[in-house]
C-alpha cells in the first residue's frame, strides 16, 4: 500500500457521494422494483466503492461491498427479484457502509463488524443459487481441472501422434515449433485475461498448436500460475520470448524448440485438413468469449446510459479555501467602503470614476464568490427519504415523503447548520403528526400519510416548509402546557392569535423532559430548533388545523455574510438595520405621536404602529443633539404581519456590509445579530429587528 | 497547564492594574495593542466595554479594572489592550500598562493569599515573588466566565 | 517524457494513478471522467498513453477505447479493471487495448504495465 493520508480526503468525499447515489437509487428502485436499469447505477456505485475501499486498505468496507455487489449483480441479471426483504438487507449494508465512512471521516480506521450483514447478503445469494444449482453443478463438473500441475524443471510437454505430425509438417515447411512455459505472477488477478493476451501475442507471429492445461481450463482459470503453450512460428526463439514478456504480470518465460524427431512418429496418416483444427480451437473459443463479453457489456451499457448521472466539468475546492476567499473578499469590501468615502470627500472625477468602476467589479466578484458558496438544499434533503423510511417502519406508520425544490440553493454555512433541526421537524411530523394507518382510515383519511418537504426561493430568502396531513396541533393542549410550564401568562395569551399560540411550542421551557419521545425528542425541544434557525438569521413559524395537519415554515437568508443595511445614527452610535426587515423609512412630526395603552404609536398609512425608541432600549449616551428636533426619523420594520417603527436620530443611508459575528463570548446580546466594519474602520452593530417587535 | 521552558521557567507578560503588577502567560496572549476606538454594546455586563476592529476581526474588549471591581480611571497613553487567544475568538483586556515580558522560575510561583490588591482569589493562579517585585499570575478562564454562565454550565 | 491521459470516473482513482505516474516522471496529458471526455481529450492532447477505466457513466471505457483506436490506430491504451471484469478486459484486449491493470492498484504493477507498453 502506498502513502494514503493525502488521498483520504478525496476518498471520503467521493465515498459519500457514492453512498448518496446508492441511497437515492435504492429509493428509486424500491418504488420501481422492476426497473433493472436503476440497478446498473447502484451496482456501479457499489463497485467503485469496493475498488476505492480495497485500495485504501479498508478491508471490512471492501468485504461488505464485495458481497453487496454480488447481490446487486444477481438482481441486475434478473436472477434475483427485488423483494422488500432484499431491499432491507441492501439498505442495511448501505447503513453499515455509511457508518464506516463516517468513522473514517472522523479519523477512525473504518473497521466494523460486518459479519452479520455479510451473512445476510450471502444468504440472499445462496438462496438464489439453489435455484440454479442443478445446471451450475453440471457445468462445474465439466470444467473441473483435469490434470495435476506438472513439475517445471525444463518445459515438459507430451504430444500425441496427431500433434506430432502437425509439428513435423510445419517444421518441414520452414516453421519453428516451440514449446513455451509461462509463469504468471502469483498476484495476478485476472488470469484468464492474461492468458488471452498471451495467446493474442503468440497468434500474431504464429499458430498455437496446443496448450496444457487446455484452452478451456486456462480460460476458466483452472490452473495455478504456469502453463505450456506449443506454437509454430517463423520468428526466432529469443524474439518470441521477448514478445511474451511484453505482457505484464509474467514472472517467467522459457522457450524451447520442440524436437519433432524424437519419439519416432508412427505414420503420417492424418489428413492435412485436420491439421488446421487444433490451431483453430483457441481462436474459436475466443470468439465465444468475445460474444459473452459483448452481451455483458451491452447490458451494462443500456443500464448505465438510461439515466446517466450528469457529470459536469467541476473541480473540487476545499471548503476552507472558499472561506479564506470569502474572508479576503470581506476585507476588500471594507476597503471599498473606505475608498468610496475618500473619493466622495476628494471630489476628483478620475478618482470617482475609477472607484465606481472598482465598486462595480467587486460587486460582480461578490456575486460570483457568493454563488460559489451556494449549494442545493438537496445536500440536506437527500438523507431524509431513508430516514422517513426507517422511521415509519419503526413506528408502524405508512408515510410517503414528498420532496420538492431540492435544487434550491443556500449558502453552505447555512446548509451545514440546518440538517439537524430539519431532522427534528420531520421526525416530529411523523411521530406526532401522522397517525397510525387504522386511525387515519377511521378518520376518513388514506392509510398512507403524506409529509411534504419543500424549499423555495423568495426575495432574499429561502423558505423550507414541512407540511403533513396528520393530526395537526391541539391548540388547547398547547395552551394548557404553556400555562403549566410558565411559558406564557393568561393575560398575554388572550391577545394571541392561533399562529402565535402554536408558536409557543418553540418557547424554551415548553417541552419537558418526560414527554420527549425517543423519536422526535432526542433530548432537545423545539426551542433548540428555533434557536438554530434564528442564529442563522432566519425564523420558524407553524400553523395547523386540528385533525387535518400542520405546516412548519422556516425562513432562511440566502446567504449569511454580506447584507444590505440601512445605517442609522442614535446619539454618536451607528447601527445597521437589515434591509430585508425594512418596510420603509419615514420622518414624522413629534406631534403625530400619541399614546395608546402606555405605548407610543403613530398612525401610519391607516395603521396604528407602535414606536420603539432605540435610544431607550440601548441606553444610548450623549443624545443632547437630538433633543431639540421636532421630528422623529423612523425605520419601519416588519416581522411576519407585525410592524413597528424604530425611532432613530438620523438615517445615514443604505450600505452593503459584511455581517460578522460578535464571537462566542458575546453570543446572546439582546436585539443585536452581529457587527460590521464600516469604511472608516469603526465597528457598527447590526440590529435584529425581530427581537424588537413584540 | 503552565508551559514551562526546559529549565522550569514560565514566560509571562507583566502588566499594571492600579497599584499592582499582574502576569499572564505569553502563550495566552495574541498581541498587545494600544488603546483604540471601542464600539459600545448595549445591554451587556458593565465590564464588557464593547467590541473593536482588530485587523478585520470583531473583538470583544473587557475592562479588567471593572472586571475585578477596582475603581475606574480614564484611559491614557500607557493604556494597553492585551489580546488573548481563545478557541473561537480573541478577547481584549484593557490594562493600565504592559510593563515587560520575563521568564520566571516555576519555583518562584507560590500559592495565592486570599486577596491580592482587591482581586478576588478565584481569578488568581499564584503569586510570583522575585527579589524586588511581587506580582500575581491570573487565571484567564475564570476571568472570562460570566457570572450567569456559571449557573448555565450545568446544562 | 511520455504523456498519459488518465480516464476514470472516480477522481480518487485518477489521483492514485496520477500520483504513481508523476512519481515515475510521466507527464499527465489530462484527466477524463467518462468515455466521451476521454475521446475528446485524446483528440485534443494526443497522449502517448491512456489508462482507461472500464466502468464509467455516459460512455464506458471499452466504447471509448474502440472510438479512440478507430481514429488513432496506434493509440496505446491500458485498461483499468476491477476483479470480476475478466470478459470485459478480454473484450478490450480484443479491441486493441495494450494491457490491463487491476484495482486495487499497486504502484509497481501499474509501472510494469506502463513500461511494457511504452517500451
Amino acid at each position: 500500500m502506498m502513502g494514503q493520508s493525502e488521498y483520504l480526503e478525496v476518498f471520503i468525499d467521493e465515498s459519500q457521494e457514492h453512498l448518496q447515489t446508492l441511497n437515492d437509487h435504492l429509493m428509486q428502485l424500491e418504488k420501481a422494483p422492476e426497473d433493472i436499469s436503476i440497478v446498473g447505477e447502484i451496482f456501479r456505485s457499489a463497485h467503485t466503492l469496493k475498488g476505492m475501499g480495497a485500495t485504501m486498505g479498508f478491508e471490512d468496507l471492501a468485504h461488505l461491498t464485495h458481497n453487496l455487489e454480488n447481490v446487486l449483480d444477481l438482481i441486475r441479471h434478473e436472477q434475483m427479484s427485488v423483494t422488500s426483504h432484499v431491499m432491507d438487507v441492501v439498505f442495511e449494508s448501505v447503513d453499515d457502509l455509511e457508518e464506516m465512512i463516517t468513522d473514517i471521516a472522523g479519523g477512525g480506521d473504518g473497521s466494523r463488524d460486518v459479519n452479520e450483514t455479510v451473512q445476510k447478503l450471502e444468504a440472499l445469494q445462496n438462496k438464489d443459487q439453489e435455484k440454479a444449482a442443478a445446471s451450475e453443478t453440471a457445468a462445474a463438473a465439466v470444467d473441473s481441472p483435469q490434470k495435476p500441475m506438472q513439475e517445471q524443471t525444463a518445459v515438459q510437454e507430451s504430444y500425441d501422434e496427431y500433434e506430432r505430425t502437425v509439428l513435423k509438417q510445419s517444421y518441414e515447411q520452414g516453421y519453428n515449433p516451440y514449446k513455451i512455459e509461462i509463469t504468471l505472477d502469483e498476484q495476478t488477478m485476472l488470469k484468464a485475461a492474461r492468458v488471452y493476451m498471451i495467446f493474442d501475442v503468440l497468434e500474431q507471429v504464429g499458430d498455437i498448436i496446443k496448450s496444457t492445461p487446455p484452452a478451456d481450463d486456462l480460460e476458466d482459470e483452472n490452473f495455478e500460475f504456469s502453463f505450456v503453450i506449443t506454437v509454430i512460428s517463423s520468428v526466432e526463439q529469443e524474439e518470441l520470448k521477448q514478445r511474451v514478456l511484453k505482457v505484464s504480470e509474467i514472472t517467467n518465460v522459457s522457450v524451447e524448440v520442440v524436437n519433432v524427431e524424437e519419439p519416432v512418429p508412427e505414420a503420417e496418416s492424418t489428413s492435412p485438413s485436420n491439421a488446421e483444427e487444433p490451431a483453430e480451437s483457441a481462436p474459436a473459443k475466443k470468439d465465444e468469449q468475445k460474444e459473452s463479453a459483448k452481451s455483458d457489456k451491452s447490458e451494462k451499457h443500456s443500464g448505465g446510459s438510461k439515466k446517466g448521472s450528469e457529470l459536469n466539468k467541476t473541480i473540487r475546492v476545499n471548503i476552507d479555501r472558499l472561506d479564506v476567499l470569502m474572508n479576503l473578499f470581506e476585507e476588500l469590501v471594507i476597503d471599498r467602503g473606505r475608498l468610496e468615502q475618500i473619493s466622495s470627500e476628494l471630489n476628483n472625477n478620475e478618482l470617482s470614476e475609477t472607484v465606481e468602476r472598482m465598486s462595480r467589479i467587486s460587486g460582480d466578484l461578490q456575486e460570483i464568490i457568493l454563488n460559489m458558496r451556494m449549494m442545493p438544499v438537496d445536500q440536506v434533503f437527500n438523507r431524509f427519504p431513508r430516514m422517513v423510511r426507517s422511521l415509519s417502519k419503526e413506528l408502524g406508520k405508512n408515510v410517503n415523503l414528498e420532496i420538492s425544490g431540492a435544487e434550491t440553493e443556500l449558502d453552505r454555512t447555512i446548509i451545514d447548520e440546518i440538517g439537524d433541526p430539519l431532522v427534528h421537524l420531520i421526525r416530529n411530523s411523523i411521530d406526532h403528526g401522522i397517525e397510525q394507518p387504522d386511525v387515519r382510515e377511521a378518520a376518513g383519511k388514506p392509510a398512507q400519510g403524506n409529509v411534504h418537504l419543500s424549499a423555495y426561493h423568495s426575495g432574499n430568502n429561502v423558505f423550507i416548509e414541512i407540511e403533513d396531513d396528520g393530526n395537526g396541533i391541539d391548540k388547547e393542549k398547547v395552551i394548557k402546557k404553556s400555562l403549566e410550564n410558565g411559558v406564557v401568562n393568561e393575560e398575554d395569551l388572550e391577545k394571541m392569535n392561533d399562529q402565535q399560540i402554536f408558536g409557543l411550542m418553540f418557547a424554551s421551557g415548553f417541552s419537558t423532559a418526560q414527554e420527549i419521545t425517543d423519536i422526535s425528542g432526542r433530548g432537545v425541544g423545539l426551542d433548540v430548533v428555533r434557536n438554530t434557525f434564528e442564529t442563522l438569521g432566519g425564523n420558524i413559524t407553524v400553523n395547523s388545523v386540528y385533525g387535518e395537519g400542520s405546516l412548519f415554515s422556516v425562513q432562511l437568508p440566502l446567504t449569511l455574510s454580506i447584507i444590505d443595511v440601512m445605517l442609522v445614527e442614535i446619539g454618536k452610535e451607528k447601527y445597521g438595520v437589515p434591509l430585508t426587515a425594512i418596510v420603509e423609512t419615514a420622518i414624522v412630526n413629534k406631534n403625530e405621536v400619541y399614546s395608546a395603552h402606555a405605548q407610543k404609536v403613530i398612525d401610519f398609512r391607516g395603521n396604528v404602529i407602535p414606536l420603539v425608541f432605540l435610544n431607550e432600549i440601548f441606553e444610548v449616551p450623549d443624545r443632547e443633539s437630538a433633543k431639540g428636533n421636532e421630528y422623529y426619523s423612523l425605520v419601519i420594520v416588519s416581522k411576519g404581519d407585525k410592524i413597528a417603527g424604530l425611532v432613530v436620530d438620523s438615517l445615514i443611508g443604505q450600505h452593503d456590509v459584511v455581517l460578522k459575528s460578535l464571537g462566542s463570548y458575546l453570543s446572546n446580546v439582546f436585539a443585536i445579530s452581529g457587527a460590521t466594519i464600516l469604511g472608516d474602520g469603526q465597528v457598527a452593530l447590526i440590529l435584529d429587528s425581530n427581537a424588537l417587535i413584540k | 497547564m503552565a508551559v514551562e521552558t526546559a529549565d522550569g521557567y514560565v514566560k509571562v507578560i507583566v502588566f499594571q492594574l492600579k497599584d499592582e503588577e499582574y502576569a499572564i502567560e505569553v502563550n495566552d496572549v495574541q498581541s498587545i495593542e494600544k488603546m483604540q476606538t471601542v464600539t459600545r454594546i448595549p445591554g451587556v455586563e458593565p465590564y464588557i466595554i464593547g467590541v473593536m476592529n482588530l485587523r478585520g476581526i470583531i473583538t470583544p474588549v473587557l475592562d479588567l479594572r471593572k472586571r475585578f471591581g477596582l475603581e475606574s480611571r480614564d484611559y491614557d497613553e500607557a493604556t494597553r489592550i492585551l489580546v488573548l487567544k481563545r478557541d473561537n475568538s480573541d478577547i481584549g483586556f484593557i490594562v493600565d500598562g504592559a510593563n515587560d515580558v520575563m521568564d520566571i522560575a516555576a519555583s518562584n510561583i507560590e500559592p495565592t493569599p486570599e486577596v491580592v490588591g482587591g482581586v478576588a482569589e478565584e481569578y488568581l493562579r499564584g503569586v510570583v515573588k522575585l527579589e524586588d517585585r511581587l506580582f500575581t499570575l491570573l487565571h484567564i478562564d475564570k476571568i472570562l466566565n460570566k457570572p450567569e454562565e456559571k449557573q448555565r454550565s450545568g446544562m | 517524457m511520455a504523456s498519459v491521459l488518465i480516464v476514470d470516473d472516480a477522481s480518487f482513482m485518477r489521483m492514485m494513478i496520477k500520483d504513481i505516474l508523476t512519481k515515475n516522471d510521466f507527464d499527465i496529458a489530462g484527466e477524463a471522467a467518462n468515455g466521451q471526455e476521454a475521446v475528446d481529450l485524446f483528440n485534443e492532447t494526443q497522449p502517448d498513453l491512456v489508462t482507461m477505466d472500464i466502468t464509467m457513466p455516459e460512455k464506458d471505457g471499452i466504447a471509448a477505447l474502440k472510438e479512440i483506436l478507430q481514429q488513432h490506430p496506434g493509440a496505446k491504451v491500458i485498461m483499468c479493471s476491477a476483479m470480476g471484469q475478466q470478459s470485459m478486459v478480454i473484450d478490450a484486449i480484443q479491441a486493441g487495448a495494450k494491457d490491463f491493470i487491476v484495482k486495487p492498484f499497486q504502484a509497481d504493477r501499474v509501472m510494469d504495465a506502463v513500461q511494457k507498453v511504452m517500451g
